[in-house]
């Protein structure tokens, strides 16, 4: 294996490669850090410039754009409260916070060396041992999926801020929003009222960066106008001693793991990983309630898992040719126009470009640590502009975005909708991470208890009787139980265990 | 630091709109008609738009983007392929027809379009557009089943089914060209399958490696992999005659089964789009059609480079619509 590794590297130490990993890094890193552009487009608009070139060239360059596009996101992730793609939505919640009390170079320093120790054991894991574990993804059909969506539902419960009742109704509004459009399955339109362009639904780019982004646009456009955060820039604190780091070593490693088994399950994605990961530091915190105040544990839960779920979706690929997401679903698209064939025999047959992609992934994960930290002060800066100059570029950048995710401008206008929405949300003290997670889980959660009834012809035994499934309904219920209680206990005024 | 930064974003975003200004750059288009003897000499007058109704990556998307590179050529003009995505490809179908009908926008799809219709999705079909033609056939539609399972040729699968109804399953997306096949399949063999939604080729592909369906219906190509492999068993094909890259996999009409099925990859226009201009691409399809190189692009992904003029296209999709609307009107009876 190590030979190949060698053999890997060799193909791709070319300038030419070296340089393409780099520029596919830098310009990934871009496209995740603008709210509305994300690696999935990133690899879109590249895939075709990679067909002139020989496959381990044109996939080195798509390998730095993912890495650098999941990276980039917690640039304005930190420093402005907006997710720059969904893999950083648990970002914000303790990296803003950091950033407004003058820790911002501390957060970054967390996040980039979180999310180069996520990527790096993920690849790790993909390059040692990835036919086995896509033999265990294979084990997941309807049953296990819906399971699973059930319990990562649950998680509102630790998502809905001050009030529970407020986050269940948002994530139940966040699912009505998802039933827009053509139904899972039989296709039929819902909701729709006639107009043909609802037929496709909302797409979650809009719904995403309207919530976060255009809201805290327009909060912000209440309040007087601010110069920017020059005085607290004076003494931003970068240092992050090493005995600080080890602190999070606990927290890193399982976070890793979640976005690497979150990663390798077909469908779910970095969207989900890193709110996972965010929910599972906080519940395992001996406090709790420093979450969301500026806890540097949950930059570090969000950005070592929506990295290390970047080696987890590519598991699948590599070793079954099936894709994990819509980036992996663009790169299977990319290997079949170069000629090779995907499946169970890829690493057989052309075990030199498998190789040199996992060594292209090494190369692009060190591009991405170099990168931000080259950038990090330049990236603090954007704090001193002034509002009222770096708002609207945003905000055109947002419909820009939103626009650019199908060429319709129905998606500008759900943009807009969805921005409105979250001011009054925000205004009436509603959370937003639940109808975000309601709206990505919603469509999994009907789709796959639909088939997993075509498969079992109307039974519902098999969701209790699969073994994997009834672990994850049971986590979900004593979930469910722990949250009632800990609201009760809350609202009597005792400990806070569930913010 | 701070301006190598500044450049790359202020690159990338540059890149971005430049992008983003060829896609809408169809819609300024002049359509003045030339004084001169050829009504198409004007045209193209722009980037042409080429909607996908289909992801990134996917077959649709694959075929489109390597024709429209030889159409680049041809026409001398930039091609810009825009993949529109959402409710089975009535979303891009209709973008389509909601553009300015001057030739700088263009569909390319395939036999989804026409089941759409026959499904009651849309209320128009492949009739409401102008077809250029078609530059690529898929022959190579295919049941695939597991090696351990009990049947491993379509007579032996009928055998089963019919000692067993309803309790083969058979994993496709409904609505799909894979769904009209095994309603076909069910018609003409009297047996009784139980049909279950999976999803994309993707998931169809993990459904049957993980054991959880019997049979699944795709394209060869898609799959060599796994046959070499030993992962997967072809039952048969659904072309005329046996391809030549699969000699092996015998044809459902050679087993007694007479389903053919040519999954086809056509381009058409808005239905008012000058009839100089269809002409004038169409034409051009021919020339990239002839072209060897193209041919071994397409034969590289196990497609037939076939084209069909514009009256070979309709008449095609006549006949493939009038045999899903007869496999419909059967299953709902």
């Amino acid at each position: 294996m190590f030979d190949m590794l060698f053999a890997g590297f060799g193909s791709v130490m070319t300038l030419q490669i070296i340089m393409l990993i780099a520029a596919g890094v830098a310009l990934g890193l871009v496209f995740g850090s603008i709210p509305g552009l994300t690696a999935t487009m990133a690899v879109a608009i590249c895939l075709p410039i990679t067909y002139g070139m020989d496959p381990i060239a044109g996939m080195s360059l798509l390998m730095g754009l993912y890495i650098g596009g999941v990276s980039g996101g917690l640039i304005p992730a930190i420093l402005l409260k907006l997710p720059g793609t969904p893999s950083s939505i648990a970002t914000t919640f303790d990296g803003y916070p950091m950033a407004q009390n003058g820790e911002a170079g501390k957060a970054f320093n967390y996040a980039i060396v979180s999310s180069f120790l996520g990527g790096l054991l993920s690849i790790i894991v993909l390059i040692m041992i990835a036919p086995p574990l896509g033999r265990v993804a294979l084990q997941f059909g309807p049953f296990e999926f819906f399971a699973i969506v059930i319990f990562s539902l649950t998680l509102i419960a630790s998502l809905s801020g001050d009030s529970l009742p407020k986050g269940i109704m948002a994530g139940l509004l966040g699912i009505s929003f998802a039933m827009v459009g053509a139904a899972p399955i039989d296709a039929f339109p819902r909701f729709t009222y006639g107009f043909t362009d609802m037929n496709a639904g909302f797409n979650l780019l809009p719904v995403l960066i309207g919530l976060f982004a255009l809201s805290e646009i327009f909060i912000s456009a209440e309040k007087k106008v601010k110069k920017g955060l020059n005085a607290k820039l004076s003494k931003v604190n970068y240092k992050v001693s090493i005995k600080e780091y080890v602190a999070q070593g606990w927290n890193f490693l399982r976070s890793s793991l979640i976005g690497l088994g979150i990663g390798i399950l077909p469908g779910i994605g970095g969207g989900t990983s890193n709110i996972i990961s965010y929910v599972a530091a906080k519940s395992s915190s001996k406090k709790p309630e420093e979450f969301g105040k500026g806890n540097p544990a949950g930059v570090v839960a969000s950005e070592a898992s929506n990295n290390a779920a970047v080696g987890g979706a590519l598991v699948p690929l590599i070793s079954l040719g099936i894709p994990g997401d819509t980036v992996t679903a663009m790169l299977l698209g990319g290997l079949v126009l170069h000629g090779l064939q995907p499946g169970p025999l890829l690493m057989q047959n052309s075990g030199d470009v498998v190789y040199g992609i996992f060594a292209a992934l090494l190369i692009a994960n060190v591009f991405m640590i170099l990168f931000l930290f080259m950038g990090m002060k330049g990236f603090i800066r954007l704090l001193s502009i002034p509002q009222h100059i770096l708002y609207p570029i945003i905000l055109a950048l947002c419909v820009v975005g939103a626009f650019g995710v199908n060429n319709r401008l129905f998606d500008v206008g759900a943009l807009l909708f969805f921005g409105v929405l979250g001011y009054l949300m925000i205004k009436f003290g509603f959370p937003l991470t639940p109808l975000v997670l309601g709206f990505i889980l919603g469509p999994l959660l009907e789709t796959n208890l639909r088939r997993g009834l075509m498969l079992s012809q109307g039974d519902f035994m098999p969701f209790l009787t699969s073994p994997i499934a009834a672990a994850f309904l049971l986590v979900a219920a004593a979930s469910v139980v722990f949250a009632i209680y800990s609201n009760h206990k809350k609202k009597k005024g005792t400990s806070v265990l569930n913010v | 630091m701070k301006s190598v930064l500044k450049k790359t974003l202020f690159g990338s975003v540059l890149a971005t709109s430049i992008l983003f200004l060829g896609a809408c750059g169809g819609d300024g288009a002049s359509e003045d008609a030339n004084a001169g003897n050829d009504p198409a000499a004007d045209y193209p007058s722009g980037p042409i738009t080429v909607v996908v109704p289909a992801g990134a990556g996917g077959d649709t998307d694959l075929n489109t983007r390597i024709m429209a590179k030889y159409l680049e050529k041809e026409l001398d003009t930039n091609i810009v392929v825009s993949n529109v995505t959402g409710s089975g490809g009535a979303t891009g179908t209709q973008t389509v027809l909601d553009a300015k009908p001057d030739g700088q926008t263009v569909l390319a799809f395939h036999n989804s379009m026409l089941l759409n219709n026959v499904f009651g999705l849309t209320d128009y079909t492949y009739d409401e557009f102008k077809m250029a033609g078609v530059g690529v056939l898929d022959q190579s539609n295919t049941f695939l089943t597991s090696p351990d399972s009990k049947f491993q040729d379509i007579p032996s699968l009928i055998e089963y089914a019919k000692a067993n109804p309803g309790e083969v399953t058979m994993a496709t997306e409904i609505g799909s060209m894979t769904y009209i096949q095994t309603l076909q399949f069910q018609e003409q063999t009297g047996v009784e399958f139980n049909i279950v939604d999976i999803g994309g080729a993707a998931d169809k592909i993990a459904a049957l490696l993980g054991g959880r369906v019997d049979i699944v219906p795709t394209s060869l190509g898609l799959v060599s992999g796994y046959i070499e492999s030993g992962d997967m068993v072809p039952l048969g094909v659904m072309a005329e005659e046996r391809l030549e890259g699969a000699p092996d996999v015998p044809t459902f009409k050679e087993e007694g089964v007479d389903i053919v099925i040519d999954k086809i990859f056509y381009w058409g226009f808005d239905p008012e789009t000058p009839d100089a201009y269809v002409e004038k691409f169409s034409n051009a399809m021919e020339n990239v059609v002839a072209n060897e190189e193209y041919q071994q692009e397409i034969e590289d992904s196990w497609l037939s480079p076939t084209f069909l003029d514009q009256e070979a296209t309709n008449a095609k999709l006549e006949e493939i619509n009038a045999s899903y609307q007869e496999a419909y009107d059967n299953s709902e009876q």
